[in-house]
């Protein structure tokens, strides 16, 4: 099992690698660069800044310096903000996008899973209606257009919670709202379709026939197998929770990381583009890594071999 | 604390509009809103520490401001970014600045001496002058911030600005001058000298920008391009000082005692927040959560208005457009472009479409430029056009150019950059066009870097565009036009044109001046080298127990004289 975990690092590390080279050709193929939207930068300036950073050098030079510098642990300046590097950007945009995913995750675990085993039990009644009813709309309706109902209701109306901001706990409400929304409606659904489906199995009527009462017969034996699937989907979950949304963040005038994602693409910001990728990628590829080996904590079934 | 009834749907349809342009308003100018939004807020009840200088007593000077965008970098020498001006403007001041009418005062300078021939210009700063970090502040101070300016490894964006003007800057940029051959001067401590390549009667507007901003060097050696990047190391020497900075979220400006005029300074503390959405900023202004919003979502406008909200109308010195690319068949025919001038409503535009403050424009150039008590767009003739689209001219027009009814004219791509006001205009223009002239319209969109690289390299046949002005004076605008000027877009060529500007840019006598850039205009204009639509306006919101903000025709925000009253 060892030797299987030694292996699947290795893969990550290759499939890091790609994803680094693929951003890389992708991003300097796309048109326009770094300077070209600033329209009173002649040419020679441009070319004062292409000197500036480098950009003049062949491609695979770049690319190799990058990823040396890459393993110094130093991401390079922002091209677009000047005297601000991609390590300032997610050194201080991860702290406030983790804390505010945090909350949230715990939120959505609290909230997704009582929610889908409720619905299981209740298979069919108004209790499994109702689950089902919050969670279609959780997953269909966009977070922008919760984000705007929660701001419409809560701040304009009521003047209850602030409409921006993390500046107290009760700036946390609507944002954890809004960011967990499609989790836990997706999860809640997730939960009680695997429930759904353990409980059919022969074990736990065996289980049921032992004379086990109900509760002990979810808690004990089928949660155990039902939780893989949702587990499985939580991994990415936490990567994308923790690493902030550009949606959620621009609404609520957040500072994490997640207003980088989209901006750094739409203003060619090359190091912050690879910055916040790679970020994201090494999260989300441990994310799924540690799923692997919760699998085995779960499930003593599954051995890797 | 006041709420507005406003429907739900209303609230759904902003945010999504919101969305879907999703801040890619790209750098300030060439666009058609302004995309910043300062917010003011008072902030609690707390009293401002040192408040000896407020005459409203009991009242906190402070205040909250959002702004919606986040610029480059508020480095003065280095940033072309009109996001930057609420810091550059309200923690820097140049040799001369903007009163609230919008005429040139002195600032850091009390007074200046021009040669006869409008090439040397020299200007006697103030005695005693500091920076925020209480070090004197010398004409060196200045030398040295235009030669960063002049440097290439600092990646200065402004450059041409000086390089164009000043003596050897050019060469002193290209590295083929010293920096003793350069024309700027340091005579004493109190006195700067710019020697000037050519005569420039504008030179004084010039200087008011940031670009010409002193900056100081200790800090900027010891920090390099880190400087601007705390509160310890970003020493200015303008009303307001950086006491604190939140990544992403906020700026803490205060009061800066080293200010020569820090005596009629009364606002104690300016907070600028950023709030990137429009719609969430405008909630927070309406909750009373901020007390000013610098960017009003266009769909609010009339409403905020009707309600006495606090929306302030300043007049802008820039004008919405779209380049023709003159270069191509069958726009490089002056009755093609005419034709495609008469069959716009533009009225319906700014009204229905847009809905924004604006005039109707017939010429690229905007009013805003006063010579002897006279705007020069006074008396203006409308180059045939009206404010309503004229059908039946552009009609026969196009039928002049050999395109009766449209026959036989190939289909206009239309580009434009993604953004939704923008392409709400874009949808309407395609309509009035393929209305009015029986012609078929392509419309497509782009993001702004790659629409802009597209029209930058002549790949494009009409494209929509804006300009603001740099500097309050015609020679901000007339380049557009000039032959093959960098920001020439339109690819338009008309030497007897060139010829007049030559001409502008050395005139002494400013009612000459004056004449010479009116001549210009028409000349230009009755070509129909552009789609113009309207003269922008920039709009604010700013509680009413504020007082004193005020912006000037370039956009630029000033704090000075703010003072909050009692709520």
């Amino acid at each position: 099992m060892v030797r299987y975990f030694i292996k699947r690092l290795g893969m990550m590390l290759i499939a890091l690698f790609l994803i680094i080279l693929v951003t890389f050709v992708i991003m300097h193929s796309i048109p326009g660069g770094p300077f070209t939207s600033d329209r009173n930068v002649s040419k020679e300036v441009e070319e004062a800044l292409n000197e500036k950073y480098h950009l003049n050098d062949p491609l695979p030079k770049q690319f190799f310096d990058y990823v040396g510098n890459l393993l110094h642990g130093d991401f390079g300046p922002s091209y677009r903000f000047t005297g601000k590097t991609v390590n300032d950007f997610i050194a201080n945009g991860f702290p406030v996008s983790a804390k505010l995913g945090g909350v949230t995750i715990l939120f959505v675990i609290l909230a997704s899973i009582p929610m889908g085993i409720l619905a299981a039990i209740k298979n069919g009644k108004w209790q499994d209606m109702l689950v089902m009813a919050v969670a279609t709309i959780g997953v269909t309706i966009p977070s922008f257009v919760i984000a705007s109902i929660l701001i419409y209701i809560f701040s304009f109306r009521m003047g209850a919670l602030p409409s921006f901001g993390l500046d107290s706990w009760k700036g946390y409400v609507l944002p954890v709202i809004t960011l967990g929304g499609y989790s836990i409606s997706y999860l809640a659904r997730q939960m009680r379709s695997s429930l759904l489906e353990v409980m059919g199995q022969d074990y736990i009527r065996t289980a049921r026939a032992k004379g086990l009462s109900e509760p002990k017969i979810i808690i004990r034996h089928a949660l155990r197998n039902a939780m893989i699937p949702v587990i499985t989907v939580l991994g990415p979950t936490v990567a994308n929770l923790l690493t902030g949304s550009f949606v959620v963040e621009k609404i609520f005038a957040v500072p994490g990381l997640g207003v980088h994602f989209v901006n750094s693409v739409t203003m060619r910001d090359y190091t912050t583009i690879m910055g916040v990728t790679i970020f994201y990628a090494t999260f989300l590829l441990a994310m799924v890594f540690i799923v692997d080996v919760f699998y085995c904590l779960i499930d003593p079934r599954i051995k890797y071999d | 604390m006041k709420k507005k009834t406003v429907s739900l749907f209303l609230v759904l349809s902003l945010a999504l509009t919101a969305l879907t342009g999703c801040g890619q308003k790209k750098d300030d100018q060439p666009q058609t809103v302004p995309a910043t939004v300062p917010a003011t807020q008072a902030q609690g009840e707390t009293e401002a520490a040192g408040g000896e200088s407020q005459p409203a007593g009991d009242v906190a000077q402070e205040m909250v401001f959002v702004l919606n965008n986040e610029p480059d970098t508020i480095d003065p020498t280095i940033t072309n970014n009109s996001f930057a001006t609420p810091f550059l403007i309200n923690c820097f001041e140049g040799l001369v600045t903007y009163d609230e009418n919008g005429e040139v005062v002195p600032g850091n300078a009390e007074s200046w001496d021009i040669n006869d021939d409008l090439t040397v210009f020299t200007f006697h700063l103030r005695e005693g002058l500091k920076w925020s970090d209480g070090s004197p502040l010398t004409a060196n101070d200045y030398v040295y911030a235009a030669l960063r300016v002049l440097t290439p490894a600092t990646g200065a964006q402004y450059v041409n600005m000086i390089s164009d003007y000043v003596v050897n800057g050019q060469e002193y940029y290209e590295g083929t001058a010293s920096a003793e051959d350069v024309g700027i001067k340091a005579v004493d401590d109190n006195t700067l000298e710019f020697t000037l390549k050519a005569p420039c009667p504008y030179f004084v507007d010039l200087v008011s920008m940031w670009v010409y901003f002193p900056v100081q060097e200790a800090t900027v050696e010891a920090n390099g391009d880190k400087w601007t990047t705390t509160a310890e190391s970003y020493i200015g020497n303008g009303p307001f000082k950086v006491t604190q900075i939140t990544p992403g979220e906020s700026y803490v400006l205060e009061k800066n005692e080293n200010y020569w005029d820090a005596a009629n300074v009364q606002l104690e503390k300016l907070t600028y927040r950023y709030i990137l959405d429009v719609s969430t900023a405008l909630t927070a202004y309406e909750n009373g959560e901020v007390d000013g919003v610098r960017t009003i979502p266009s769909s609010d406008l009339a409403r905020l208005k009707a309600e006495n909200a606090g929306v302030v109308v300043a007049p802008s010195y820039g004008t919405v457009y779209y380049d023709i690319n003159c270069s191509k068949e069958p726009y490089n025919d002056p009755l093609v472009r005419k034709a495609l001038n008469l069959a716009i409503d533009r009225e319906a535009l700014i009204n229905n479409v847009a809905q924004v403050e604006g005039e109707p424009a017939y010429s690229f150039y905007a009013p805003g430029y006063v010579v002897d008590g006279k705007d020069l767009t006074e008396g203006r003739p409308n180059f045939d056009l009206s404010p309503t689209a004229d059908v039946e001219a552009a009609k026969a027009a196009l039928a002049e150019a050999g395109y009766p009814e449209g026959e036989g004219f190939p289909t206009i791509q239309l580009s434009f950059y993604a953004d939704d006001n923008v392409k709400k205009i874009a949808e309407a223009i395609k309509e009035m066009w393929e209305q009015n002239l029986g012609i078929t319209v392509e419309v497509s969109s782009a993001e702004w870097a790659v629409f802009y690289d597209a029209v930058q390299n002549g790949n494009y046949e009409v494209a929509a565009m804006g300009w603001s002005a740099d500097y309050v004076n015609p020679m901000s605008f007339l380049p557009l036009l000039y032959t093959d000027d960098v920001t020439n877009n339109s690819f338009y060529s008309n030497p007897d044109y060139d010829a007049i500007v030559d001409q502008v840019k050395v005139e002494t006598d400013p009612s000459k001046f004056g004449e010479l850039v009116k001549q210009a205009d028409e000349l230009v204009s009755a070509d129909y080298p552009m789609l113009n639509l309207y003269y922008k306006s920039n709009t604010y919101l700013i509680k009413d127990y504020i007082e004193g903000v005020y912006m000037t025709s370039s956009s630029n925000i000033y704090f000075k004289n703010a003072k909050v009253l009692a709520k």
